[in-house]
């Protein structure tokens, strides 16, 4: 039985329970389970094309989950993604819509990523110092903030002396106009795909987080703040710096995925163009349980079930919003079974002795 | 109507539901729970309102369908986060995720041939007190459902404000679960009812907005109000006056939004968008006067 | 009349491990009825299991004769059953009249009152219980178990953090409850209050009972070999004071001549005497408990208690006796290893946590701090390591003034710290025994920017044979250790630190069993006798008595003393500077 408590099996319980709800609402809609799969799944693996598109958002989940995690470890929630990938969009598209035309993609395309980079930082650097210096929670902060960068990006966007591609005519979409060619994300040439280096860029991502939080004195340090902040304090970790840059990180890495968004076709900036990654790549954070990975496995799923969603849609007429009422079952079916089986876990476990201090953590209680 | 009464109008119409979101969501916060679901709670009452009145032919019975369709997605949360302890942040995310997923499924599939009647609630004008220039259309000219809104709420502050027994109890869970349960009290029951006051609150919200104001469902049609009202509670720092007073405030700047061309001020709507978030985070930093959350805000509680 | 609460059998069991099996007693109504043992025998588990915190995994339980098996504190409540918690149970931001009204609101004004004409128990309803002094706050906790009128009161461990005052105060009102009718179950591993205020007691070891019995037919002595396993005459100075009683303070060093007889005898300050035909054990090396013959059967309070010479004198030879002049203790050739003037500190509503408070420590010599809890000493010891900034004052570590210096800067400099809150301030539970040796010394290990875990893993192994931890390797995460074995660790790795100077030790041996006791306390000499100048700061007066030179008290956030720890008037001085009467 215990067998059954481990964490992997656990998530495939759910993925599996949601599943069968999910075939159970698109026979409401007319589709019988077979049609509906075949759908589902050519949707997803059927053409390079949608494998592709896929792997494009594959790479902006884990990105923005990667960071996420570092500083998760670090005891911080970062639930600012959206607003931190709408600040790395807009970095990433003021620089790419400001460099000369001709310029070469090594440096086009580094400059636009670092600026996103920045920007995300930057984003992030409000709630973290917060949280550092002052304790207000970085749950609220960067949840506050999110909005304020949705509306941001709308404000560029509509604004000609902002973003706003020039207005020739009353249909003049508000978007910006698109990048220079040098930094547009290269393609990983796979025929008839739009697969691009994101995908690579964020495995790469992935594994140095995965070093660095396992392998490093810098890993370390982080997890021993998260777990006993006095603790590390007393053994020589600086808390308020290190939180500090835990929480920025984090947004610097959710401001490269709105930089490669950016960077992908079709090349501009427009309202919504988050797509509710921020929101995703912090569940698959979350979900992850700090396995690198489980991460992948997780934004593995997600990302490519929106793609069987759509042809879900136009092969078997089945509303895509089918495919996302499985993926939210998915996970607040994970969410719950995990932390319920964790708990079974350390039920077995002889308790630790009772510290002497109360439960309050989190919101506003600076150590 | 005078622009600025127009402009009062929609205001209030905001507010009223997001006053009520928001009256609600602070007694769940109180308790210590966080319920980003609030925005999916809403909308979910929104639907159901609509297809009850619709099913049923009449508008009381379609609000009451909004609770049941609130009160629905708050028992998921309040399982999942006080039985199962599941992260809260997690769970309201996705299921705000699956409120829009499900209504919008929802909607092609029952909504969609019903046409655009839906039996609705109509405006009353309370002689006398709606004619007083600029604020009376504003303040008293209500639907039914507007003043049961307003009686809710108003009920809800003073049956469980902080110095009545049962606001005290709500309070104590949310500060110090483990001295709370040390002392008797049912933690996660207390925190499970405020979960499910919540979420019938915020449906009575969504039916509000469906059968009051737009008088139709349309996808995705709370829009972010939900957010708003969790935003309502931190910026009225977790009292029931500030957050009363922020919900107003909110509902009042959206209104202008929409009013601000007719007023020839280029100040684009979005910048309006961003000021009720931008006085939430000075409110919460300390940075003006001092704020302080319950301290089991988001913790799980669990005896261990 | 039968039985208020019954056990039998009653056993908890967590995986593979037992915390506790085969607990059968029993307590009748009108009584007092203490639950002993050592730290780590149990006495939590009990208490949660009666208190409804946790179910029992076998065996039974019954109230007034009737099954009882409570799933929650609200169950154990509704069935007369009230627990005095020492932390947990009170909301610190509300007042003491909410938390009150938390348990009952209508009529509380009335039940308060009779409660203080009852009991004499009397709370001030309109303050916040986080600006509350811990004593007063466990005043609360009594009234609030009190308010609903139950059948049995439960107090867990609650005179730790008590003046001697307020202990009498408590012993009063624990009688005046047990003589209303009702029942109180006090569980302590202090042997020194049980004699004062049992009727009936029951020992726990490992988990079990291993005997008890009405007071009047078990005598104090035979409790104490009960809880601890062995004879009474094997008991040493370090063991008696982790049981709460005082040795009486012993002669200090004398460098120029030999080892000369030092006599220490153990008192137990409430040990009934042994009956005259004990012919009083034959001189060990060890300290005897032992008490005039000629006294036979007086029951003695904590006051009256004589120190008594023994008939022949027992050589004592502790570690610190027998070092011949191994550190100079009388002129050092520097200054002070560590030096504090003025410090202050302040609570956030402008009282005084600490008010200018002076120290000199010298290399070798081994400083107590003796006090109650909440009289200073902890801010103290976090302003040493860098926690906590001071509003006024400075330190000054051999040359340098480390009074805003981070911790990391401290360690480098030689300031070890083994702090009081173990769990939070000492140690990162969750990570194994290795990283929490090397966390703060990480760049050992570090190679190309990576941790070489295998390193790390065999010097951690070292470290776990020098200090006999047990521990199931040096990947194990801390918090599987036992309390004894967890100190070990954090004692091991504040003593490798480079150029070790001062060692500052905030309630060391708090929570351990006598063995890791012992153990601590003999890692403390080894570091004086090596030149490190060692601060204690312990709230058990025996204990420092022990292991210490010079004691000084802090009270009120003052230091006051120091007192010889040598004088055969320590012991009394200390206890009197702790009340506040002047040395």
């Amino acid at each position: 039985m215990s067998r059954l408590l481990h964490p992997a099996a656990v998530a495939a319980l759910a993925v599996a329970a949601a599943l069968i709800v999910g075939l159970l609402l698109a026979g409401l809609a007319g589709a019988d389970p077979l049609t509906t799969v075949s759908a589902l799944v050519e949707g997803m693996l059927g053409t390079p094309y949608a494998i592709g598109e896929s792997l494009n958002g594959v790479a902006v989940l884990m990105l923005v989950a990667a960071g996420f995690v570092i500083a998760y470890r670090a005891g911080l929630v970062n639930v600012g993604g959206e607003g931190q990938l709408c600040a790395g969009g807009i970095a990433a598209t003021a620089i790419g819509t400001g460099l000369p035309a001709g310029t070469p993609a090594f440096v086009a395309l580094p400059a636009v990523l670092v600026a996103a980079a920045a920007a995300g930082f930057a984003w992030a650097a409000v709630p973290a110092a917060l949280r550092a210096w002052r304790g207000t929670s970085e749950i609220i902060t960067t949840l506050l903030l999110n909005f304020v960068g949705l509306a941001l990006v709308t404000l560029m966007v509509h604004e000609e002396g902002l973003l706003r591609q020039p207005v020739t005519s009353s249909e003049t979409l508000p978007q910006s106009a698109p990048l220079v060619e040098g930094a547009h994300l290269p393609e990983l040439g796979l025929s008839r795909s739009p697969a691009t280096v994101g995908i690579v860029v964020a495995v790469v991502a992935l594994v140095a987080v995965g070093i660095l939080l396992r392998h490093t004195g810098t890993g370390l340090r982080l997890t021993a703040l998260g777990h006993a902040p006095e603790a590390a304090a007393r053994l020589g970790v600086p808390v308020a710096r290190t939180r500090f840059l835990a929480l920025g990180g984090a947004g610097a890495f959710a401001g490269v995925a709105g930089g490669m968004l950016v960077a992908t076709a079709p090349y501009v900036l427009a309202e919504g163009f988050t797509s509710g990654y921020g929101f995703s790549g912090l569940v698959v954070g979350l979900l992850a349980r700090g396995s690198m990975t489980a991460l992948a496995a997780v934004a593995v799923l997600l990302g490519f079930l929106v793609s069987g969603g759509i042809n879900l849609q136009l092969v078997a007429g089945v509303p895509a919003t089918t495919v996302s009422i499985v993926e939210s079952l998915i996970i607040l079916f994970i969410a719950g079974s995990a932390a319920w089986a964790a708990r079974r876990r350390a039920a077995l476990r002889a308790p630790a002795p009772r510290p002497a201090a109360t439960q309050a953590e989190t919101v506003g209680a600076e150590r | 109507m005078t622009l600025l009464t127009q402009i009062l109008v929609s205001g209030i119409g905001f507010a009223l539901p997001l006053l009520v979101a928001a009256v609600g969501e602070l007694v769940s916060e109180r308790a210590g729970a966080l319920n980003l679901s609030l925005e999916g709670m809403m909308l979910s009452g929104a639907f159901t309102a609509v297809l009850g009145a619709v099913t049923t032919g009449s508008p009381w019975l379609g609000a009451l369908a909004g609770i049941l369709g609130g009160l629905l997605l708050g028992a998921a949360q309040a399982v999942l986060s006080v039985r199962a302890l599941a992260d809260q942040i997690v769970v309201g995310i996705a299921a705000n995720a699956l409120a829009l997923a499900a209504t919008t499924f929802g909607a092609r599939l029952l909504l969609a041939d019903r046409g655009q009647e839906v039996p609705a609630f109509d405006r009353i004008a309370i002689p006398v007190l709606h004619d007083i220039p600029v604020v009376g259309p504003a303040l008293f000219g209500q639907t039914p459902l507007g003043w049961v809104c307003v009686l809710v709420v108003v009920v809800t502050a003073v049956l469980l404000g902080p110095r009545t027994g049962r606001g005290l109890r709500i309070d104590a869970t949310g500060e110090d679960a483990v001295a709370a349960d040390r002392t008797g009290l049912p933690v996660r029951r207390v925190r499970a009812l405020c979960i499910l006051l919540t979420s019938a609150m915020a449906g009575l919200a969504g039916a509000q907005l469906a059968l009051s104001e737009v008088r139709a469902f349309s996808d995705n049609m709370t829009a972010g109000i939900g957010y708003l009202a969790v935003v309502a509670v931190i910026a009225g720092r977790w009292r029931a006056t500030g957050t009363v007073l922020a919900a107003v405030l909110f509902g009042l700047a959206q209104a202008l939004q929409y009013a601000l061309p007719a007023l020839g001020v280029a100040v684009p709507p979005a910048v309006l968008t961003m000021i009720p978030y931008v006085i939430a985070v000075v409110a919460v930093s300390g940075l003006a006067g001092s704020s302080r959350a319950p301290s089991c805000l988001t913790v799980p509680f669990a005896r261990a | 009349m039968g039985a208020l609460l019954e056990l039998q059998g009653l056993g908890k069991r967590y995986g593979a491990v037992d915390a506790l099996h085969d607990v059968t007693l029993s307590v009748s109504a009108g009584t007092v009825h203490c639950v002993l043992g050592e730290n780590g025998a149990g006495k939590s588990t009990l208490c949660n299991l009666v208190n409804g915190g946790v179910r029992a995994t076998t065996g039974s339980m019954a109230v007034r004769e009737e099954a009882y098996t409570p799933g929650s504190p609200a169950d154990a409540l509704r069935r007369g059953v009230a627990m005095v918690h020492q932390h947990f149970s009170l909301i610190p931001t509300m007042t003491v009249q909410q938390n009150l009204q938390l348990v009952r609101r209508t009529g509380l004004r009335e039940r308060l009152d009779r409660i203080a004409d009852e009991f004499g128990l009397t709370v001030d309803t309109g303050r916040r219980v986080a600006d509350l002094p811990v004593g007063a706050r466990q005043k609360v906790e009594i009234v609030k178990a009190l308010v609903p009128d139950p059948d049995l009161v439960l107090l867990d461990e609650p005179t730790g953090v008590l003046d001697v005052a307020e202990i009498d105060a408590l012993i009063g009102t624990c009688q005046a409850i047990a003589g209303s009718g009702r029942a109180v179950v006090l569980v302590t591993h202090k042997l020194g209050e049980v004699s004062r205020v049992a009727d009936a007691a029951t020992v726990l070891r490992h988990g079990t009972v291993v005997g008890g019995g009405r007071l009047s037919e078990v005598p104090v002595p035979r409790l104490l070999s009960l809880m601890l396993g062995r004879d009474a005459a094997e008991i040493d100075a370090d063991t008696a004071g982790a049981v709460g009683l005082t040795p009486a303070p012993r002669a200090r060093f004398v460098p120029s001549a030999s080892p000369s007889v030092p006599e220490t005898t153990l008192t137990a300050r409430n040990v009934p005497p042994a009956s005259p035909s004990d012919p009083g054990t034959t001189p060990t090396a060890r300290n005897v408990p032992s008490a005039s013959p000629s006294d036979p059967a007086t029951t003695l309070t904590a006051r009256n208690v004589p120190s008594v010479p023994p008939a022949d004198p027992a050589t004592t030879l502790t570690a610190r006796n027998v070092r011949s002049g191994a550190s100079d203790a009388s002129g050092p050739t520097t200054g002070p290893a560590l030096s504090v003037r003025g410090l202050a500190v302040h609570h956030t509503d402008g009282t005084a946590a600490l008010d200018a408070a002076d120290l000199d420590l010298r290399a070798g010599e081994i400083t107590g701090i003796a006090g109650v809890e909440g009289n200073g000493q902890s801010e103290l010891v976090r302003v040493l390591s860098g926690a906590l900034r001071p509003s006024a004052g400075s330190v000054r570590l051999g040359d340098a003034d480390i009074t805003s210096a981070t911790p990391a800067v401290r360690t480098r400099l030689g300031l070890g710290v083994v702090p009081e809150d173990r769990h939070h301030e000492a140690m990162v539970g969750e990570l194994s025994v290795a990283e929490n040796l090397f966390l703060g010394d990480l760049a050992r290990f570090r190679r190309r920017g990576l941790v070489q875990r295998a390193a790390m893993d065999a010097a951690a192994t070292r470290v776990i044979e020098e200090y006999a931890i047990r521990a199931a390797g040096p990947r194990a995460e801390m918090r599987s250790l036992s309390g004894g074995n967890q100190q070990k660790v954090v004692l091991a790795r504040e003593l490798a630190i480079d150029g070790l100077s001062v060692l500052v030790a905030a309630q060391p041996t708090r929570g351990l069993d006598v063995g890791a006791v012992a153990s601590v306390l003999a890692r403390l000499r080894e570091a004086a006798d090596r030149g490190v100048a060692v601060l204690v700061v312990s709230s058990e007066v025996g204990e420092l008595l022990t292991v210490c030179d010079r004691i000084l008290v802090s009270y009120r956030g003052r230091l006051l003393g120091p007192v010889d720890a040598a004088d055969p008037t320590a012991a009394d001085r200390v206890g009197s500077l702790m009340t506040g009467t002047a040395a």
